[in-house]
């Protein structure tokens, strides 16, 4: 049957599938199949860089115009992983400039990238088009200037929220001045001013600009330069949004986003002077994603500028929005998709703002499309949680942060089991899920019972046994990303469900109580695992197999355990006890 | 009621723990409160002095652990790492946030807290309340008070009994950064000066 079709028909059939989960399927139908989708995948996604080797990934797909990597753990972005971790891309890079000359895309999510990296993608892909570095760090300024001095048909350059060494402003006048190519450009990330000339040239001579995203330095004063010569705009994140009250600068900018008639997302505004957001009221209606994370703007200007937008679907905002702005939004936006609220002051204990359960209860039942949300706050109650649940069911994406661990239902004191058992089992489409408050063991029940298309769980100060999270691993079907922070879970959930961990992509526990003994056999049992245990106090063998390890990082992987460890993780495979051995002798312990 | 370094400010000794488990869940506490130790031995090794780094309640990425540490072990004011769950792009809007309100910059304008009442709250320029940050070493979670409704010491320390515990208060000695940066013993300078130099607060372990 696989033979009645010539192969470029088949290979004209799979270039319609653009996601990997299909054309992974259809490379298992038959070895005729999976030759012919090989060769013609162009585009791959690795979710853990560890997870397989350059070698492995050039020897089945001959011919890869992008690739996306990521690299540390989620945790990393909240400081849990330690600096030195891993992730470095420069090894990757190595091997693609060897083997996909002709490599357009890259892609990249919490990894390192060095100067060096970036040099060699630029000298090393005639064609290079697409570079995207979100949560990376280790490069300068120097190696951007690299980039742009040397890849002559770049569309896209995104720096994300990446750590970047700030060495000189300059590096944006790399660009050539033939270079007309740029769509989109990020670099809000910057914390230097870069030339300002060198960017209005830039942005003038790149008809096709679509997406601008400045860093804080560039001045308001100098945002309409920018926008009139980029009136084709569709997202645009502004420098500081501060200026002196005069009237010219306010109508210069009111001018300028008149003519922005394609303007479709808003972010930036660091340093908000709320007498200047009227100055955009021209292009409110049309405003479909709106980054207000960074204002510090308060009500009533902010809810005032937020509800001009009818067509609003995602939202970003301080709880500054406070509950009053919530019901507000509830009321003008009915198009929302998706809403996240962050902390103004998330180490206090105490509010200050007047932001609580009910401003998120308001959107649930407002905003029938609601299906994303993150919401920190600083109370929440079972009947709040069953409330919004019964609201949407649609829900897709769901992280609730209370600031204090383990606080319970305020009104009622007890915990949240219920709330969340609602959550999950009404919301049969839920793909993510972050908890907190406080939580026992019967909410993993819930979990494991009913959350039966969730992918990622973070759970954070919650559990009362390895019960828990048993519940999960073995409930949680879809589960692929399982991260948990100081949770009484231990070793025998973790040995009892080892080979739910080789469909899983990865696992984090920190601060839990997982043995390094359970770590030694759990890395001795599932060779297609990496069990790698951080400790920065010291080897884990210098206690009793009793102690629990620090962190626990578990993945599954094709290329066998890693060899770029710094000296605080330890790989647990067979050789292990006789390598911690040789180290303890050497330190003479 | 003895000192336990928790990660949560209410005391939760009866979470129903397998008895089981007891020895694990001990060595886990007591392997934290060795991590935690460590860290602040690091850390405050000159507070004799009383002579804490400038740049320790504010900033973060600025390095305070021994090399071989985790980088960013105690930036978040002493507190649990890691949490709440921002990350550090956001954690600088809201330090520049506090920062900006205590300089009084006027491109800012900030809500103070609530007071438990009703009413706007928000609007712009400074309210005549005092809202000072207090932290207690070895507490996660700083909380706010209210220095304007205080005119002496004694009623601040009845304050901050009432906050924290009579026990733990009387244990500590209270500390306070001034204008400069400078931290210094608090009750050596008249409450009038103090109330005017007063940054913020902070609780620490007698004994060092």
């Amino acid at each position: 049957m696989a033979q009645s079709f010539p192969e470029d028909v088949l290979e004209h059939v799979f270039s319609f599938l653009n996601y990997d989960k299909d054309r992974n399927a259809v490379s298992l139908v038959c070895k005729s199949w999976y030759e012919i989708e090989r060769l013609c995948r162009r585009r791959i996604f690795i979710g853990n860089c560890y997870a397989v080797s350059p070698e492995i990934v050039i020897r089945r797909f001959p011919d890869v115009r992008a690739v996306e990597l990521k690299g540390k753990p989620h945790f990393a972005d909240f400081n849990l992983v330690p600096e030195g971790w891993g992730g470095y891309v420069y090894p990757w890079i190595v091997s693609l400039a060897r083997a996909y000359p002709w490599l357009e895309e890259i892609k990249l999510k919490r990894m390192v990238v060095t100067d060096e990296s970036l040099e060699l993608i630029s000298k090393s892909f005639k064609n290079f088009k697409v570079l995207v570095l979100l949560s990376c760090e280790g490069f300068t300024t120097d190696g951007l200037a690299s980039i742009a001095a040397n890849c002559r048909n770049l569309r896209e350059l995104d720096l994300g929220e990446s750590e970047v060494e700030d060495l000189s402003g300059h590096w944006l006048s790399h660009f050539p001045d033939n270079c007309t190519s740029l769509v989109s450009l990020n670099i809000s990330c910057l914390g230097s001013e870069v030339s300002f000339c060198a960017l209005e040239r830039l942005v003038a001579r790149c008809p096709n600009l679509k997406t601008l995203r400045l860093n804080r330095a560039v001045p308001l004063e100098k945002l309409p330069n920018l926008l009139c010569r980029a009136p084709q705009l569709v997202e645009l994140g502004t420098g500081a949004y501060s200026a002196e009250i005069q009237s010219d600068i306010f109508s210069n900018l009111a001018e300028a986003f008149l003519g922005c008639k394609q303007l479709k997302g808003l972010s930036g505004f660091w340093d908000v002077v709320p007498a200047y957001l009227p100055a955009m009221y021209s292009v409110c209606s049309r405003i479909t994603s709106l980054n207000l994370s960074y204002a510090t703007a308060q009500n009533p200007e902010l809810v005032h500028f937020v509800s001009q937008c009818s067509n609003l679907q995602r939202l970003w905002v301080l709880d500054y929005i406070e509950d009053a702005g919530l019901e507000a939004l509830a009321a003008s936006c009915k198009d929302l998709h998706e809403l996240r609220v962050f902390p103004s002051d998330p180490f206090d204990a105490e509010a200050n703002v007047s932001l609580t359960e009910q401003g998120l209860v308001a959107v649930s039942e407002g905003c029938p499309k609601l299906q994303s949300v993150l919401y920190f706050c600083r109370q929440m109650s079972n009947a709040a949680l069953v409330a919004i649940a019964r609201s949407r069911p649609n829900m897709i994406r769901f992280r609730l942060c209370i600031i204090e661990p383990r606080a319970p239902d305020y009104l009622t004191l007890e915990p949240l089991d219920t709330g969340f058992g609602a959550i999950v089992e009404n919301c049969k489409e839920l793909r993510r899920l972050s908890m907190s408050g406080l939580l026992t063991d019967r909410v993993f029940e819930y979990i494991g019972t009913h959350a039966k298309k969730l992918e990622m769980l973070s759970i954070a100060f919650a559990g009362d046994s390895d019960l828990g999270l048993h519940h999960v691993l073995s409930g949680c079907e879809s589960l692929r990303k399982l991260e948990i922070r100081d949770c009484p879970f231990g070793d025998k959930a973790l040995l009892a469900n080892a080979t739910k961990l080789e469909t899983m992509r990865s696992l984090w526990m920190s601060s839990c109580s997982v043995s390094f003994g359970a770590c030694k056999l759990l890395g001795q049992k599932m060779p297609r695992l990496n069990v790698e245990v951080i400790n920065e106090r010291g080897p884990p063998d210098s206690g009793p197999e009793s102690c629990p390890v620090e962190k626990l990082y578990v993945y599954r992987t094709i290329a066998g355990p890693r060899v770029d460890m710094p000296g605080f993780v330890w790989t647990m495979d067979e050789q292990v006890s006789s390598s911690l051995s040789r180290v303890t002798e050497r330190r003479g312990d | 009621m003895e000192l336990q370094l928790r990660l949560a400010l209410s005391s939760n000794s009866d979470e129903g723990f397998d008895l089981n488990n007891r020895n694990q869940e001990q060595q886990v506490e007591d392997c934290r409160l060795m991590k935690k130790k460590r860290c602040f031995d690091e850390t405050f090794g000159e507070i004799e002095n009383v002579q804490v780094p400038q740049t320790l309640p504010l900033l973060d990425h600025i390095d305070l652990c021994v090399p071989g540490y985790g980088r960013n072990e105690c930036d978040e004011e002493d507190g649990v790492v890691g949490w709440p769950p921002i990350n550090s792009w956001r954690k600088r809007v809201c330090h520049q946030a506090h920062h900006d309100n205590r300089r009084g910059c006027i491109t800012t304008n900030y809500v103070t807290v609530k007071n438990g009442g009703g009413g706007g709250g928000s609007g712009g320029g400074r309210s005549k309340s005092m809202h000072i940050k207090v932290k207690m070493e070895g507490v996660g979670i700083a909380r706010k008070v209210d220095l304007s409704r205080h005119h002496s010491y004694q009623t601040l320390t009845d304050t901050l009994s009432a906050m924290f515990g009579d026990e733990k208060v009387q244990a500590y000695k209270l500390t306070y950064q001034d204008k400069e940066g400078d931290w210094l013993l608090a009750g050596d300078m008249p409450w009038g000066t103090f109330i005017n130099s007063v940054q913020r607060l902070k609780l620490l372990r007698n004994g060092y």
